[in-house]
């Protein structure tokens, strides 16, 4: 390794060392060393870096041993729905995909906007493609809706993915993710480029081990007259950050961002936000619930900027609701509304408690075991956060009734 | 049937800790109806609560037992499925809890618990029409979250229908009179009385001697400074209507 590429990052830990050899070790490419650099002013993010104060790679990962684990299990598959595996070892994508998605391999590594401001979704750009890099592009074209299911799992010890879709004008992609961890870091970057009136339906289940590292970093552009609907379930890893930055750059657009965490003890969960309204007349509609063990954390980062030139007649709302089940459990939330525009409705919200005492003795009253109550009222808290998940819904409510009715 | 003895208990903690029950002794033999009457601050409310187990009372004496059973040492779900039952004076809003879902919960609950079968889904369904119809509660209603937006009528309406779906052995009526008007009371007293029963027994806790008019009790007790301080026929209740509770106070000293 050239000293140079060792300077990339200061004092570098062991984890960091072996992404700088990893990054040496592929085909030389301008583009690929700019998405590096952006990586390696900050390394693994940590305390010490804006916006990841709660949520601590740098500390969190500690070697790059492939961690032992049963995988888990992906509620959101579906028989006969198109979809792409990404592994430590590369991704496999299905002969054929449905009418209206393309699957185009670049050869040469895309630039990625605002690198600097997402490391390790720069990081994912970076090293993607493992022994094949590249970028993977999906071509979506306006007809009937498509369905294209995504898996990012183990073993191993990298997942480095990264997708590029592109909606066309009225084009429906019902996009479904499942983040199952298994690698000892495990990061994906997954750009959406919504052309005029292009509509897009994501769902994001993410679990991991006590010993894993997972980010999930996602991008959305939307121009005039589009639609996004996210919504994502999270039960986190040692740490895990589910990050979403998306820009309204055309009037009329319109997004939800739905998320619900459950933290079990020593995991970590993070819902992390940036929504910028770059024209007028756009809408952000945001709900964020979370419940928490003892020994669990839970992070809510959620940020709104509404610029005075670009920002007016927006309509934002956030709410972040979350529940410490025991003692012991911790939240974070850092709720940041950045308006500037004055013609503007924007509402926020944001709580932290314990179960309602009321509501569990008039449970309990009626024969309704303590642990049976505490499932049915945490349940009926983070519902409404995955209601908009359509046909998911069902799939993310087992998963956390399951983890309710066992862990809590 | 159930039987207190020499209740002492408080609420709240430390120096703030206030005495509420007393020495309280009373006995409601199976098939029997009791009326509890009292002043405001009398410990009605309290002694529904201890009963059923809450949290935030403490027992600082005596003993309450459910046909032997030591109901103090029990959790509240299992004097529930022991067949302990309270109609709430404020019943709680459970908001993305559809009603009959809670039900059919908490009977399963409480059948687990006592080792009988779970109830079948068209033999609840079944059971609960006929209910509602009896209380003239919408079916409608019976969809929608536990109490979320129902009038106060509404609600203590549902809290008797839980009462006649669980089919408990031993009820506590917290006030179920407050915020009812004369039709609803009517139709409320109907569904207890259907209740009555000689192996079940029944605590009334009443402000007013109206709801007595429709819900007949063998017994009246005055409850007041935390303990029983006369126990009559119904006709004390009428007497209670007419010269208030000073009189009776201030004889029992």
């Amino acid at each position: 390794m050239s000293a140079a590429l060792k300077d990339l990052i200061r004092n570098p830990t062991v984890a960091e060392l072996e992404l700088v050899a990893r990054f040496a070790a592929l085909k030389a490419d301008p583009r690929r060393e700019r998405l590096f650099e952006a990586f390696a002013q900050t390394g693994l993010p940590g305390r010490r870096v804006e916006g990841w104060r709660w949520t601590d790679f740098k500390t969190a990962v500690t070697s790059m041993e492939a961690p032992k684990s049963a995988p888990p299990r992906d509620p959101l598959a579906r028989e006969g729905v198109a979809t792409l595996r990404f592994t430590p070892s590369g991704y496999a994508a299905p002969s054929a995909l449905p009418e209206g998605l393309r699957l185009l391999v670049k050869d040469d590594v895309q630039a990625m906007g605002g690198a600097e401001a997402a490391p390790l979704g720069a990081l994912a750009a970076a090293l993607s493609g493992g022994k094949t890099p590249g970028t993977l592009l999906v071509d979506v074209s306006a007809g009937a809706p498509v369905h294209l299911h995504m898996v990012f799992e183990g073993p191993g010890a990298l997942n480095a993915a990264r997708v590029v879709f592109l909606l066309r004008p009225g084009a429906e992609l019902q996009v479904t993710e499942s983040h199952l961890g298994g690698a000892a870091l495990s990061t994906a970057l997954i750009e959406f480029t919504l052309n005029k009136n292009a509509r897009l339906h994501r769902t994001v289940y993410q679990i991991g081990g006590a010993s894993e590292a997972q980010a999930v970093t996602a991008i959305i552009e939307q121009d005039a007259g589009a639609e996004s609907l996210q919504t994502t379930l999270a039960f986190g890893a040692k740490v895990a950050r589910l990050e979403t930055r998306l820009v309204h750059r055309e009037t009329g657009s319109k997004a939800t961002l739905n998320a619900a965490y459950l933290a079990g003890a020593g995991l970590q969960a993070d819902i992390t936000t940036h929504v910028r309204h770059g024209a007028p007349s756009c809408v952000t509609r945001q709900l964020t619930k979370g419940a928490v063990l003892d020994g669990g954390r839970g992070v809510f980062q959620g940020k709104f900027h509404v610029p005075r030139t670009t920002g007016q007649q927006t309509d934002a709302s956030m709410q972040h609701n979350a529940l410490l089940l025991e003692e012991g459990a911790e939240v974070f939330a850092k709720p940041e509304l950045e308006i500037l525009a004055d013609d503007v409705q924007c509402a926020h919200g944001n709580t932290s408690g314990a179960l309602d005492a009321a509501q569990l003795f008039y449970l309990r009253q009626r024969g309704i075991p303590l642990v049976q109550a505490r499932a049915i009222l945490t349940e009926a808290f983070i519902a409404q956060a995955l209601e908009g998940a359509g046909g998911m819904e069902e799939a993310l409510r087992a998963e956390a009734t399951a983890w309710l009715t066992h862990a809590a | 049937m159930l039987k207190i003895e020499n209740l002492t208990a408080t609420v709240g903690e430390g120096e703030d800790a206030k005495t509420i029950l007393n020495g309280l002794s009373l006995a409601v033999p199976a098939g029997e109806v009791h009326a509890i009457m009292g002043p405001n601050g009398a410990g009605k409310s309290t002694l529904s609560y201890v009963l059923t187990g809450r949290e935030g009372y403490a027992v600082t004496g005596g003993t309450a037992t459910l046909d032997g059973a030591d109901l103090l040492s029990m959790e509240p779900e299992a004097r529930a499925a022991k067949g302990m039952f309270l109609s709430f004076q404020y019943p709680v809003e459970i908001p993305g809890v559809p009603v009959m879902t809670f039900v059919r919960t908490a009977m399963n609950a409480q059948r687990k618990a006592r080792g009988e079968a779970e109830i079948s889904a068209p033999d609840f369904i079944k059971k609960s029409r006929e209910i509602a119809k009896v209380l003239s509660l919408d079916p409608e209603m019976l969809k929608r979250p536990v109490n979320v937006g129902f009038s106060g009528g509404e609600k203590k309406r549902l809290e008797i229908y839980q009462m006649m779906m669980l089919e408990p052995r031993f009820m506590v009526l917290d006030e179920t009179d407050s915020g009812l008007d004369i039709d609803a009371l009517r139709t409320v007293a109907e569904g207890v009385n259907a209740l009555r029963a000689p192996s079940r027994g029944m605590l009334v806790i009443t402000h007013y001697q109206r709801l007595l008019d429709y819900i007949k009790p063998d017994k009246v007790h005055v409850l007041a400074k935390g303990r029983i301080i006369k126990t009559g026929g119904p006709e004390l209740a009428h007497r209670l209507e007419a010269e208030g509770y000073d009189g009776v106070l201030a004889e029992a000293v």
